[in-house]
């Protein structure tokens, strides 16, 4: 699925009560994905607010997938991958530690709330700290409200 | 003036010497252009053309760029290098965009440019002030070259770097979310994607840019305020850790957008984050994005 794909779900004209924080998820193919797959297996329940999306490493995400997912109208986003020292790749996500760290503090700079942006390391094993995890950015990110910072224009109208 | 007169002869003499003595195929230095204060820089293939390099002090390109246009060729290429210049060229090396062999480095001392701006609006008698990517200059002169030009000067291994701090970045800081949003959006609603900014970047030196086609649907056509937003941020986060703060992206675009603001916050988080580190001093460091240590910070985790 591609990133335009995954958000085409669009969020109707809103009526703030029934609001749903939208999140994108970019969950590493070796763990974290594999961590969803256990969070569902074992039944545990998590608020429906997250899409998804696959990557082979948590180091292929750049950062302009998550601007660029801003722009289409998402509320957070949250890259996860394997623990430091567990890479299918040896070290992809060492990479992806700095980058995102970078990135975490330049998107504050610019204005945006910094909850809009996590990064977690969540295993294969790990299907309740994917519940908890999930429960929470959705907590925080239903206490921030729906994000208008960085839309496109198809957002424009939605905004006043 | 006087000793920038001197050395303009010095300068000729030295590239018509390597052109006829076919050191190398080409030259690259400065040239007047069309007013008083301004230069441009120019590519001088034969020893006749000599004549016509200046160095003075409106010398404000960073020639490094230039040199991709020899990306392709075998022959090797001379040119002129101050500090800025010369950290340039080390961009071009380290991202294995040319190779050492091919360049001659032909080091200079680099006593601050004026602003050409300011220049036009003062006039030639004024008092003009030094442009704004030189008063912050902290490398004036190349350190390290083939052949040097002026003064001889010993070459000095620059201190252990130390952590920067820039107070403008700082200032913004303080601001509340809106506000350094509504900042930043202020700054970015002026842009008019000319891409002069990556034009003139040594460190924006991809053989196909994502901003050069929009049918890869990264970047649209439209110009409005978040597509903006996302080149600058895109830019800014792809010449992360290897912008070596010539500052030519804030000089050259058009319409005063302060760019480098979003380059010195992330070479400030650099520093404090993963060690200091002055990008383009030597081509064989370890650049802080493209290396990592195990006991990097998490904080965000």
């Amino acid at each position: 699925m591609s990133v335009n794909e995954a958000l085409d779900q669009k969020t109707p004209t809103e009526n703030l009560e029934n609001w749903q924080p939208k999140i994108l998820v970019f969950a590493c193919n070796w763990c974290t994905y594999a961590g969803a797959d256990l969070t569902g297996l074992s039944r545990l329940q998590y608020p429906a607010t997250v899409r998804i999306l696959r990557v082979p490493c948590s180091g292929r995400v750049n950062p302009q997938f998550v601007i660029k997912a801003f722009q289409k109208g998402v509320d957070a986003v949250l890259v996860c991958g394997c623990h430091p020292g567990d890479c299918h790749y040896t070290t992809g996500n060492y990479f992806t530690r700095r980058r995102f760290l970078l990135m975490r503090r330049l998107m504050e700079y610019i204005g945006m709330e910094p909850e809009r942006l996590q990064a977690s390391w969540v295993s294969a094993a790990e299907a309740q700290k994917f519940q908890q995890l999930i429960t929470e950015v959705t907590e925080q990110i239903r206490a921030l409200g729906p994000n208008r910072k960085l839309r496109d224009v198809q957002w424009e109208q939605w905004n006043n | 003036m006087g000793t920038m007169e001197q050395l303009t002869l010095q300068l000729r003499e030295t590239a018509r010497e390597i052109l006829e003595s076919k050191k190398a195929a080409a030259v690259i230095g400065w040239e007047m252009g069309t007013f008083w204060y301004s230069t441009a820089p120019a590519i001088l293939t034969r020893p006749e053309e000599t004549e016509r390099l200046v160095w003075n002090e409106y010398c404000l390109n960073n020639l490094a760029k230039y040199l991709l246009d020899f990306q392709n060729t075998d022959e090797k290429v001379a040119i002129f290098a101050r500090g800025c210049d010369y950290r340039g060229i080390n961009r071009l090396i380290q991202d294995k965009q040319i190779d050492r062999d091919k360049v001659l480095i032909i080091g200079l001392s680099c006593p601050g440019m004026k602003d050409d701006k300011k220049a036009r609006e003062l006039g030639q008698n004024a008092d003009i002030p030094l442009a704004k990517k030189c008063e912050e200059c902290t490398y004036p002169d190349a350190l390290a070259y083939d052949l040097w030009v002026g003064e001889p000067k010993e070459a000095a291994k620059p201190a252990k770097a130390e952590a920067k701090v820039f107070p403008e970045v700082e200032s913004l800081e303080q601001m509340t979310a809106d506000d350094k949003y509504e900042n930043f959006a202020a700054n970015y609603e002026k842009c008019l994607r000319c891409y002069a900014c990556r034009n003139v970047c040594p460190a924006c030196s991809c053989r196909e840019c994502i901003f050069g086609n929009s049918s890869k649907e990264w970047s649209a056509k439209a110009n409005n305020l978040s597509e903006n937003m996302f080149f600058a941020l895109t830019r800014a986060l792809h010449v992360a850790g290897r912008c070596i703060q010539c500052g030519e992206c804030e000089r050259i675009c058009p319409v005063n957008i302060p760019i480098m603001l979003l380059n010195k916050k992330i070479i400030q988080d650099i520093d404090h984050l993963f060690g200091p580190y002055d990008a383009g001093l030597d081509p064989e460091d370890k650049m802080p994005l493209g290396s990592f240590e195990f006991t990097d910070p998490e904080e965000f985790m």
